[in-house]
């Protein structure tokens, strides 16, 4: 079990105010796994994300990476997990704006322990079609090709998960559809564990398993 | 540094400002530090050179070397290492083209504080000869020149001259302590033979020195503060410098925190993908210090090139020392400008950053 979460709930104020954005919730995914869920906006999606990716805490409950309790650690502690066992790939381009295509990956081969070496990180560029862009800057990038540099950033060197928010929220349906084939694919070879949060049912077809959100409680469909 | 310097590198033209208001204020502080120098040389320059330790003057003088007068003989009961004596009277110097505000030490040449000339006669070869600081040949002096005098109808030979020879914002004319006494006291010469105006004094351990009745020794630096308009003067340029190292401070501060600020959904992004905070604040220490780096070191640069095109009159003179300090110190506090940006960086909740 790569991702487990154990009883976990989110609330937010108290008493009257209470709002309970994640109900109590359990859920696991393993290596190799394509995971969607979906919902509609305001459903608690993204607290989940949040949660599985130890962005926040549960207000109760357990999140348990690769054999970590997440409560357990410090925001210090819960930042390297999630810079050794977590690929982001988010809504907006997480890109940064000043970094090259081979910067944005020569900054991870800076920050991260478990490096990858360079022909590894060439077949990377070649699996998701990027492997002419590597000069370039985000800037120069249409946006599916900024999407596939995010999912190259977001699988540099490994990851155990890969978590993504909507990343294909800016692109149109073919685009839409490489970019969940490529993920599809990674997924499978890689054996990482790959949680998509999205609105978009178009995709569900691409998915080992869907679930779906609905006012804070998750269920598999 | 890698981030630091990528980011320069695709954003040129606003780092491009931010040194170059780096490198104007370091340009400011490197010339007012050279022009305090400057002027302080010009001061104590003749002091300086004498390489004393302390100087022997009336009490009722309250340290100043013009008010002072005693008898010579003073110098032979202190029982110092060695000592000078030293008469003076101020004039003006008209060699018959150009007039020149000038002051006349008078000395025994057999002391220590006889120049070694960097030109022309090693003594005072003729009657009423003088060494004369060489700042006097930029205005037109020569070696053979008579000088007429405001205060005398004596006239006075230069036969040679002597480098860093200024006291008081005045060249220098050394001369014997005889000639001297003739052209200050006149007819009276003799009476006042041996009335000096300061004894200098050759002694580490002047302070234990017993002082003659109604005397003072002081230590050549505050002998120096005291010199008129001295510390008034060092104290108004000092002010003027620290005050820059706090302007240069709060510019990096303000500059860094504008682009921290813009900067924020992306350093936010960047520590939800676990890139820690310190290695983001550590990147904006390097590149607070590579901007402060560059600005000074130019700055440098150009000061010194300035420095050569200035007309002698001018008095900026630049003490490496000096400069290389106060350049560390603007980096400092460039980086300690950078101090607030590094703070927001640390605050930044990375759950904002992904709108979660």
């Amino acid at each position: 079990m790569v991702l487990e979460l154990r009883n976990a709930k989110k609330t937010f104020g108290e008493g009257n105010t209470l709002v309970e954005a994640m109900k109590e919730t359990n859920f696991k995914v393993e290596r190799g796994e394509l995971v969607a869920v979906i919902g509609p906006s305001g459903s608690g999606k993204s607290t989940f994300l949040t949660i599985a990716g130890g962005l926040q805490s549960p207000s109760e409950g357990q999140v348990i990476i690769n054999g970590n309790e997440l409560s357990k650690l410090n925001e210090k502690q819960r930042s390297k997990i999630r810079l050794q066992e977590i690929g982001f790939i988010l809504q907006a381009s997480n890109l940064v704006p000043f970094l090259s295509v081979d910067e944005q990956l020569e900054l991870l081969n800076k920050v991260k322990k478990n490096n990858m070496p360079k022909e590894e990180r060439q077949q990377l560029y070649e699996d998701l079609g990027i492997a002419k862009l590597h000069k370039k800057y985000p800037s120069d990038l249409s946006g599916g090709e900024r999407q596939r540099v995010a999912i190259a950033k977001a699988l540099y060197s490994n990851p155990a998960i890969i978590l993504a928010d909507e990343p294909t929220a800016s692109l149109d349906s073919d685009r839409a559809f490489e970019v969940m084939e490529l993920l599809r694919d990674e997924t499978k070879s890689k054996q990482t564990a790959t949680i998509v949060v999205t609105h978009d049912t178009r995709l569900i077809k691409y998915f080992d398993k869907v679930y779906q959100m609905t006012d804070g409680v998750l269920e598999l469909q | 540094m890698f981030l630091a310097w990528s980011e320069i590198k695709r954003n040129k033209l606003r780092f491009l400002l931010i040194t170059s208001i780096l490198l104007l204020v370091s340009f400011l502080v490197f010339f007012l530090s050279g022009l305090a120098n400057g002027l302080a040389s010009m001061n104590r320059e003749a002091v300086d050179k004498w390489d004393a330790d302390a100087v022997l003057l009336t009490e009722e003088s309250d340290k100043s070397l013009y008010q002072s007068a005693f008898n010579k003989e003073e110098a032979d009961a202190l029982g110092a290492d060695e000592t000078a004596i030293v008469g003076q009277m101020g004039s003006i110097a008209n060699n018959g083209d150009v007039k020149k505000n000038v002051i006349m030490f008078g000395i025994d040449p057999e002391e220590f504080v006889m120049p070694k000339v960097t030109d022309g006669a090693a003594e005072f070869s003729v009657e009423n000869g003088v060494i004369a600081s060489d700042a006097l040949k930029d205005d037109g002096f020569k070696i053979g020149d008579k000088l007429e005098l405001s205060s005398s109808d004596t006239e006075l030979e230069i036969v040679g001259f002597t480098d860093k020879a200024r006291f008081n914002a005045s060249p220098v004319l050394y001369m014997d302590l005889e000639d001297l006494q003739q052209l200050k006291f006149g007819d009276a010469a003799e009476i006042n033979a041996d009335i000096v105006s300061a004894v200098v004094i050759k002694d580490k351990s002047w302070n234990s020195l017993e002082v003659p009745a109604d005397m003072e020794i002081i230590e050549m630096e505050t002998f120096i503060e005291n010199l008129p308009g001295y510390t008034e003067q060092n104290l108004t340029l000092t002010y003027m410098i620290y005050f820059l190292f706090v302007i240069s401070a709060a510019i990096v501060a303000i500059f860094l925190y504008v682009l921290t600020v813009q900067k924020i959904s992306m350093f936010g992004l960047m520590k939800a993908q676990g890139i820690s905070s310190s290695y983001l604040a550590k990147s904006v220490v390097a590149q607070t210090f590579m901007l402060a780096l560059i600005g000074v070191v130019v700055g440098f640069g150009l000061t010194l090139l300035a420095g050569s095109f200035l007309p002698s009159a001018v008095p900026v003179q630049f003490d490496l020392p000096t400069m290389i300090i106060y350049g560390l110190i603007l980096i400092a506090v460039a980086i300690l400008g950078a101090v607030i940006s590094v703070w927001t960086i640390i605050r930044i909740d990375p759950l904002e950053a992904i709108g979660g």
